[in-house]
């Protein structure tokens, strides 16, 4: 009798919620496979082309940016706009490392890149516990032009021009552009940047719900009473900014080592506005939508610059139409697309 | 010794501009308690209306500067209708209101870069432009070159006007109570739409005449206003948020400080100085030189 009643018993909100992410995940990923694998079983030639996937691995790097960010901008609940210096500390140590020492592994030297970003994560930190709100705005901003400029007078990191020449990373011997069973040489890519990406989703929705995650959320909602509950406020930012930048930095050696350069505008406030508002327009807190946003704000630039040619724009429609989106999602819905109301 | 002086002499009139954008940054701030991340947007469409009115209808330098200074208020009061105003009623401006800056920063810069071209602009010559030596070290003469005297000048007059509104009239007199405690300001009666509206206007005015005296000394581009509006932060910082005086001294400070950066130490290193300095007055003495201690808005 009981288990006739559990078994037909309503499906509760929250389950059909989860039901339908799991759902979507799954066309997600099946969608990813079938853009990786369809040009394997055409007889002529390439179906989906190349452009389309570079398009599609650039926004998976950016992806990891932008759930890097997250845990600082989303769950510790401060505004970013320096997120750049990690970013770039990864794509620089990439760069340097492989092309300088040339025995140093491209996976090697991510992790020698997230140790530097945790490092340079700490400074931002320390400031976080002394000053707040718009000022930090200004410190973050700051603090990337700062190793923008020290990019681009250094002789050592190549000055304006970066360092090119990084070698694609190789996984297990082979270039991971040139795998043979694979149709183009994206497709390497796009299929580490996923796991990549399905492991960081994971990461987050466990930390954010466990321990840490509510004491995170404690300190975002009101620091006082976390610290009057015996929450170490100091500790958990500090933690959520070194988590912020070592995930971020991966995303900066992944774009070193897929685009093979690594130029000072990877440090610049530009790049930190946008990893900045790929969290904002897909959703504060939100997993999905931290990666829908990077897809909206890498994908939208590239369909309108192709607009621009058909209709012969004599200038790029893009930022002037991501500014009015910004706008209009602050006013219609400011908790982002796929964000949940904040009461 | 010489040499150093001159650098200092050269900050001078950098300085002032800064100081002037410094300005409409504190005052909006006081008031709105958001960072008005569009102000440097302003500042550049305030060098673009003077570019036009200078170069197409041939005016002098004080009507054209009016002039522009009429029309960054104008601007900066659609902005704040048009950006603002709508949070505000909605309650979310805390929240969303610097994104909502953000976004329209960004789509003032690109709608100004479809309209005007991204190519630099240079104004006509509005005055003679020679140098005057101020004085002599050991027979070295210590020069500022009269355009920068007439910046000076204009910078300097336009603080005092300011003062003299801040101190003697009773908007004035609002705007500082306002930015010092809004709530209780309009529990007392005054219209705070209405002096919202003032504010910006005043930045407004500000931001462009920063505008017209740096299309004066450099060229003119649409994306100008992106570094110029953070070094206004820092200068507003470096001075201490709230105080009129101390953006003047933050804005001299930060435009000498660059002047010798850039001759003694790097050119390249000229615009990342002011972020340092920035950085350091937050950590050090969040209340800059002159600043009064007040509570966090945002």
């Amino acid at each position: 009798m009981k288990k006739i009643h559990i078994s037909l018993r309503k499906p509760q909100a929250g389950e059909l919620k989860a039901n339908r992410k799991v759902i979507a995940v799954c066309v997600v990923l099946a969608a990813m496979l079938f853009i990786c694998f369809l040009d394997d079983f055409t007889p002529s030639g390439r179906v989906i082309p190349n452009y389309f996937k570079y398009v599609i691995v650039v926004s998976l790097i950016y992806s990891v940016a932008s759930l890097g960010i997250n845990f600082y901008s989303g769950y510790q609940g401060d505004t970013s706009l320096g997120h750049a210096v990690f970013f770039g500390t990864g794509a620089y140590v990439t760069a340097y490392l492989t092309t300088q020492f040339s025995g140093i592994n491209f996976w090697a030297s991510i992790l020698i890149g997230m140790a530097f970003s945790a490092v340079l994560s700490l400074p931002v930190a320390w400031a976080g516990s002394r000053v707040k709100g718009s000022f930090m705005v200004v410190i973050t901003y700051g603090y990337c032009e700062i190793f923008r400029y020290l990019a681009i007078n250094s002789n050592t990191l190549g000055g304006t021009a970066g360092m090119a020449g990084i070698p694609s990373p190789k996984i297990f011997g082979v270039r991971i552009t040139k795998i043979p069973w694979l149709p183009s040489n994206k497709d390497g890519f796009i299929l580490i940047l996923m796991a990549i990406v399905g492991f960081l989703a994971l990461f987050t929705y466990r930390i954010v719900n466990s321990r840490v995650g509510y004491a995170l959320a404690a300190v975002r909602e009101d620091e006082i009473a976390a610290y009057a509950m015996g929450v170490n406020v100091k500790a958990y930012k500090r933690l959520a900014i070194i988590t912020s930048a070592v995930i971020t930095s991966v995303a900066g050696s992944f774009y070193a080592g897929f685009t093979n350069v690594a130029d000072p505008s990877l440090f610049g406030a530009t790049l930190s506005i946008t990893i900045f508002t790929m969290l904002v327009i897909g959703g504060r807190r939100s997993i999905s939508g931290a990666i829908l946003g990077a897809f909206i704000v890498v994908i939208c630039p590239e369909l309108l610059r192709y607009v621009q040619d058909l209709i012969g724009l004599p200038f790029d429609p893009w930022y002037i139409l991501y500014g009015l989106m910004l706008v209009i999602i602050m006013r219609f819905k400011p908790e982002g697309l796929l964000g949940t109301k904040e009461s | 010794m010489a040499v150093f002086l001159q650098q200092v002499v050269n900050g001078l009139a950098q300085g002032g501009i800064y100081a002037l954008i410094a300005i409409g940054w504190t005052t909006v701030f006081g008031i709105v308690g958001v960072m008005n991340w569009t102000h440097g947007e302003v500042y550049m469409l305030g060098a673009y209306v003077g570019f036009f009115l200078t170069t197409y209808s041939g005016m002098g330098m004080v009507p054209a500067l009016l002039l522009s200074m009429g029309a960054g208020a104008i601007i900066a009061v659609l902005i704040d209708q048009f950006g603002y105003v709508p949070l505000r009623k909605r309650g979310t401006l805390a929240r969303s209101g610097f994104i909502t800056a953000l976004g329209l920063s960004t789509f003032l810069r690109y709608s100004a870069n479809a309209a005007f071209s991204a190519d630099p602009r240079v104004y006509p010559a509005l005055m003679e432009y020679h140098p005057i030596t101020l004085f002599s070290i050991g027979g070295t003469a210590v020069t500022i070159n009269s355009l920068h005297l007439i910046i000076l000048i204009g910078t300097f007059i336009i603080m005092v006007v300011l003062q003299l509104f801040f101190t003697r009239t009773i908007i004035g007199k609002a705007m500082l109570a306002g930015s010092q405690d809004m709530k209780t300001l309009a529990l007392m009666g005054a219209d705070s739409e209405k002096l919202i509206k003032i504010t910006f206007a005043i930045s407004g005015a500000l931001g462009a005449a920063a505008g017209f005296f740096m299309g004066m000394l450099y060229t003119i581009y649409p994306t100008m206003g992106a570094l110029a509006g953070l070094k206004g932060w820092a200068c507003a910082i470096l001075g201490g948020i709230g105080s009129i005086s101390g953006s003047l001294v933050g804005g001299v400070l930060i435009g000498i400080a660059e002047a010798l950066t850039s001759g003694f130490v790097s050119t390249g290193y000229k615009d990342a100085i002011s972020f340092v300095i920035m950085i350091l007055v937050l950590l050090i003495k969040p209340t800059g030189l002159m600043g009064y201690k007040f509570e966090e808005k945002v």
